[in-house]
């Protein structure tokens, strides 16, 4: 950066090496851009090199120092000025000196720890980037570089399915049954609705996914509630004894892994939100969460090429077992309350907070 | 202010309709044009849009079914690009999942349908995994309308990849079960929608949400009639797995609209071998069904299809297997049907005791015991309810009659009829009106077949049988019947009687004599209709022993009785105060006695005669009918050769006299004229049958006739008589009575031509003018053209 064009100037490339053979991954920006970054993983060695090119060839640049920065950071958007760096590993390239030609300085951040997965949420961000600082006197010359990180997980050790039998007493009463509790970006949520007792005059069923970002703590907490997917899954309504398949696919919604208390500074939860809709348009809703995670692809590829006869298999239904009697699974099953909603807006606004009161005031009447 | 017109609700479906298929042929040729480019995605969403069409509730039924016609129209287009696709090995990986990102799900499944559809066929070992996952993710679909058009569209799309093979030799392509499995869970969803509808809205809108059901139907329907195209479902499987599985669902739905419907469609899409080996299954579940069922109608629409089956295949040999007792079963299950739906009105369970015996008619032509025991079942089911009469007006005797038509009509053979044990007493049911109108369908159908009743006995059993025909009956309503009516009922009986008729003459006569005690206890109304058929029977009969004389040694003295048992007979007609007709049967027997010879058959016929003759004196007294009896009799005698002289005098002089004595003077004219013929042409024994040919007393006979004919005051009269009498002097004369001259015959001509212009003119005038010109004309003729040898009318002035 010169000004009136005095001086000597220089731009600054970041090379990382491998670039060719590893894989990018799409983040978004602030802005809702789409960004296209290098990705890295938890542990890799993160190197490359840094390229100087001089402005005006011939002439000299004193500087200060170069030094390159590997910087973890987490970034509210309601408080810019308080950056939160969880990882800022430095490393000099150059001491204070001349730079009298176009100069390449190799680094290497060998095995870098990358705790926390890229995230750009709606009042936070997570960002992994490298920085290359010429020091100078007036204004140093600054290169930054984002990379994404993605965490991968392996397959969890428990992954209970979730069964439940919820309603409202005399009103509707059904039994839902998610294949797992744990899902894997690219996984499929299977799973069926059983109708205990229906009083009311449905019309129709969806199951949505909602991501659920909080962020700060104590008093300055915020959460936002965005609606990912909603997925329709029956249309009219179903008489008692009916069972409803749901079968929805992940991979084609915008998810994260879930992140619980990233460096105390934020979460995103998921929820799988089971509404069932009545003539009058009332919702009836109850909210389940999952926990998603991130599978590494390269074991992926490796199971499916040696296990799999048909390529072309699609995912399909297991064993028709028809209407299931559910009496003998959990036997003496508590029945949660559902809750519901007059108003159609509060289900994505927030307005949780009343919600769960009414359902702690319904269920106090049950007991009694 | 715009004026908005108040659309009617067919209007509004008409816009409502136009607008939706609009949108299709837009979004349809959208989707044409990406696929044409090869943008698969964006044509896919084209046609996920256009299928969010059938997401509509505003549609009637009827509305629906057009614009999915149009929309599955148009997703052949996709299917067919798919199947190119794939089949040029352009697979595009995933694409079973990709469709599945549609968010509403009505679009969705049709494209997973659709797809599904691609990869059975172009990956046949997905073939059984597919089916199963389709049939089942399409229970998200829980509005009756739109999921009774999905699952139809699947039910359409699999058609042709059902597999239909008993063993797999690639397990995942699945067998025959599999599809059975498919199509049947199918069907009970699609059944359970459609029964849903039933109790869908508000009860004012029960018909026309039934109207739209009905309408409906057929997409249920069609699940069975593919399960009846898999061509490797045999008889086993079909009882073991197809057909319970159809009942089950059948019979759990309670719903008499799908039940009533469901079960007529089990009969008419499976075979009829089927049928005949699964008999007691469907049967049974038939006692299961809904009260509102019409359970008659299933049960004879099976029996009508087994009758239809058994008689068509008697042509191929085929035939009901022997070991299915197709009778059996029905009547028990019938039975057992009737047993457990006590609030079936009893004219339905007639009606099915009517199916049964169409059923006995139809395959067991040849088992009259079995329309016994189901006229015996009917007999018992109006003994249990304590039925005493049933109504001829109500729909109980309706069916009633129709179960006792059927035997009648099918055997047309009234003797069969009368094998069958229960069929009177079960007629005893009926009220006099059913009673009557039966007793007379018998009677009519004995006569288009000319069914003779050979034997006493079976005389003996119709007679009691019709009854009601027959004699006055306790239960007889008081008022008068209308005469035509009674008439012709009566005038059938009549003719009935010519069929009672054996061969064997001893037999005929035990016939008659048990038919007129019958016919005789008719009262007089009906007996002037039946004992003279019997008369004439009995009649031909003596006839028919004359004609076995050398036979049957004791002829005479049956004919001697025979006669008698006439008399009898006619007598009773004289009892009940008539006349005319027993003197006709009188002198009719006198005809037929002077035809005999056996001994003192003289005796017998002068009997008839002289009955005829008091029945004359005592018993008509009207003038006309007067010299109608006295012509008759004149008539008679004059053909009767059987008489000696001493009988013949004395009735001959009685004709006479009688003739002479009539009341007014031109009747007394006419009867002396044709008395003069029994001078002429009669015989007795004593011309030894010859004609006697007496002139004198004939010419006696004319001339008293121009003297009373001369006494007529009445100049019209009188000339009209001479002209009659002129005619008579000329028959005689042609016949060569010499007493009648040429003198006598210009003499009165020459009379007529006096008084004839005296006349007034007038139509009786000129009658008697045309009778006179015609009666010279002959004359004249003769005249003119004399025959050789004949006599010759020299001298006559006309």
């Amino acid at each position: 950066m010169s000004f009136f064009g005095f001086g000597q100037s220089a731009e600054i490339d970041i090379v990382l090496d491998g670039t060719d053979g590893r894989k990018k991954a799409d983040i978004k920006t602030e802005e809702g851009k789409k960004e296209r970054h290098l990705l890295y993983y938890d542990g890799e060695t993160v190197a490359g090199k840094v390229n100087v090119t001089l402005k005006k060839p011939g002439s000299k640049l004193e500087h200060q120092g170069v030094k390159i920065e590997f910087v973890g950071q987490i970034e509210l958007y309601y408080d810019r000025g308080n950056q939160h760096e969880f990882t800022s590993l430095v490393k000099e390239l150059a001491r204070p000196g001349e730079l009298v030609q176009n100069t390449s300085y190799p680094f290497e951040f060998s095995n870098v720890e990358k705790p926390f997965e890229s995230y750009t949420g709606s009042n936070v961000r997570l960002r992994y980037f490298l920085r290359v600082t010429i020091v100078r006197r007036l204004s140093d010359i600054v290169k930054e570089m984002d990379i994404v990180v993605h965490t991968l997980s392996s397959y969890p050790d428990m992954n209970n399915s979730i069964k439940m039998e919820v309603g409202i007493e005399d009103c509707l009463h059904i039994e839902f049954e998610y294949n797992k509790s744990k899902y894997h970006l690219k996984d499929v949520i299977v799973g069926k609705i059983y109708f205990l007792l229906v009083r009311i005059k449905i019309k129709h069923m969806e199951i949505a996914i909602i991501k659920r970002e909080t962020t700060g703590s104590g008093p300055n907490t915020f959460t936002e509630n965005e609606t990912i997917a909603k997925y329709e899954i029956m249309d009219g309504a179903p008489v008692r004894g009916e069972s409803i398949p749901i079968r929805v696919f992940l991979a084609g919604y915008d998810l994260t892994p879930t992140m619980r208390d990233i460096n105390k500074k934020f979460s995103v939860r998921y929820y799988l939100n089971l509404v069932l809709m009545d003539e009058e348009d009332r919702r009836y809703f109850k909210q389940q969460e999952i926990t998603l995670w991130r599978k590494g692809e390269k074991t992926r590829k490796n199971l499916q090429t040696s296990s799999s006869t048909s390529p072309q298999m699609p995912h399909l239904v297991q064993g028709g077992d028809g209407p299931h009697n559910h009496h003998d699974v959990n036997a003496p099953h508590a029945i949660e309350d559902m809750k519901r909603e007059d108003e159609e807006d509060k289900l994505v606004g927030g307005g949780d907070g009343s919600a769960r009161k009414k359902q702690v005031s319904e269920a106090d009447q049950g007991n009694e | 202010m715009p004026m908005t017109p108040q659309l009617s609700p067919v209007e509004e479906q008409e816009k409502l309709l136009d607008e939706a298929l609009n949108i299709v042929k837009s979004q349809a040729f959208q989707m044409k044009r990406c696929l044409d480019k090869a943008k698969l995605m964006d044509g896919l969403k084209h046609a996920s849009t256009m299928l969010g069409e059938l997401r509509t509730s505003m549609l009637s039924p009827k509305s629906y079914y057009e614009l999915y016609m149009a929309i599955t129209d148009e997703l052949r287009h996709l299917e067919l690009y798919l199947l190119d696709e794939f089949q040029k090995g352009r697979k595009v990986t995933d694409l079973y999942e990709l469709v599945q990102y549609a968010g509403n799900i009505v679009p969705r499944l049709y494209l997973l349908i659709t797809v599904g559809l691609v990869y059975i066929k172009t990956n046949p070992c997905l073939k059984r995994d597919l089916l199963k996952d389709l049939v089942e993710m399409c229970r998200g679909v829980q509005h009756p309308l739109r999921g009774l058009f999905l699952r139809n569209y699947l039910l359409q799309c699999t058609r042709n990849v059902l597999p239909d093979v008993a063993e797999a030799e690639n397990e995942s392509e699945g067998t025959v079960r599999d599809s059975i499995d498919f199509v049947l869970m199918n069907f009970a969803e699609m059944n359970k929608l459609w029964v849903r509808m039933q109790h869908q809205g508000h009860s004012r809108e029960r018909e026309r949400r039934e109207r739209e059901r009905e309408e409906l139907r057929i997409l249920v329907g069609t699940n069975l009639v593919r399960l009846s195209q898999l061509e490797t479902v045999n008889l086993d499987k079909y009882r073991k797995i197809v057909l319970p599985g159809i009942l089950e669902q059948v019979v759990s739905c309670r719903d008499a609209i799908a039940q009533e419907y469901l079960m007529e469609c089990i009969i008419q899409v499976f075979p009829d071998e089927f049928h005949l080996q699964t008999l007691n299954t469907f049967l049974k579940s038939c006692a299961e069904l809904n009260v509102g069922v019409n359970v008659k109608n299933i049960i004879i629409s099976l029996i009508d299809r087994l009758a239809t089956y058994s008689q068509r295949a008697d042509d191929t040999s085929s035939g009901i297997p022997s070991d299915v007792k197709l009778f059996d079963v029905f009547s028990d299950q019938v039975a057992a049907i009737i047993q457990c739906r006590q609030e079936m009105p009893l004219e339905d369970v007639v009606s099915l005791q009517v199916s049964l015996v169409n059923l006995a008619q139809k395959c067991y032509p040849m088992r009259v015991d079995y329309v016994d025991k189901v006229l015996l079942t009917t007999v018992h089911i109006f003994q249990k309810l304590n039925l005493d009469r049933v109504d001829y007006t109500s729909p109980v005797s309706r069916e009633l009659m129709r179960l006792m038509k059927i035997p009648v009509d099918n055997y047309n053979n009234l003797l069969t009829v009368l094998q069958l044990q229960q069929y009177a007493p079960l007629m005893e049911y009926f009220d006099y009106h059913g009673r009557k109108s039966l007793a007379a369908y018998l009677v009519a159908n004995a006569l288009d077949n000319e069914t003779l009743i050979p034997t006493q006995e079976q005389v003996d059993t119709v007679l009691t049988m019709i009854s009601p025909l027959v004699q006055d009956q306790s239960d007889q309503p008081t008022a008068e019947e209308d005469p035509e009516d009674f008439a012709e009922e009566q005038g059938l009986l009549g003719r009935f009687i010519h069929l009672l008729r054996s061969d064997i003459p001893d037999q005929q006569y035990l016939i008659l004599s048990t038919a007129r005690k019958h016919f005789g206890a008719g009262g007089n109304k009906r007996i002037k209709y039946t004992l003279p058929p019997i008369v004439f029977q009995a009649y031909q009969l003596a006839f028919k022993y004359k004609a076995l004389k050398d036979e049957d040694e004791m002829w005479e003295k049956k004919c001697q009785k025979i006669f008698q048992f006439c008399h009898q007979t006619i007598t009773a007609l004289i009892k009940a105060e008539l006349a005319e007709l027993p003197l006709r049967l009188f002198l009719q027997g006198a005809v037929a006695v002077g035809l005999m010879d056996f001994e003192n058959h003289e005796t017998v016929a002068y009997e008839f005669m002289s009955q005829a003759f008091s029945l004359y004196e005592d018993e008509i007294s009207d003038s006309k009918a007067q010299l109608a009896a006295i012509t008759l009799i004149v008539a008679t005698f004059e053909q009767m050769a059987c008489f000696g002289e001493e009988n013949h005098e004395p009735l001959r002089t009685q004709c006479a006299l009688a003739a002479s004595k009539l009341l007014k003077k031109p009747d007394q004219c006419r009867g002396v004229a044709t008395c003069a013929h029994l001078f002429w042409s009669g015989k007795s024994l004593a011309s030894r049958g010859e004609e006697i040919h007496d002139g004198k007393r004939v010419l006696e006979c004319l001339k008293k006739g121009v003297r009373i004919s001369s006494q007529c005051m009445d100049p019209s009269v009188q000339v009209q008589l001479f002209v009659e009498l002129l005619n008579h002097y000329i028959y005689f004369y042609e016949k060569g009575n010499d007493q009648v001259t040429v003198v006598m015959l210009s003499q009165l001509i020459g009379r007529i031509r006096e008084e004839l212009p005296n006349l007034e003119a007038n139509e009786e005038t000129e009658q008697i003018n045309k009778h006179f010109s015609n009666t010279l004309e002959h004359l004249r003729s003769r005249l003119e053209s004399p025959e050789s040898e004949g006599l010759s009318y020299e001298g006559l002035v006309l």
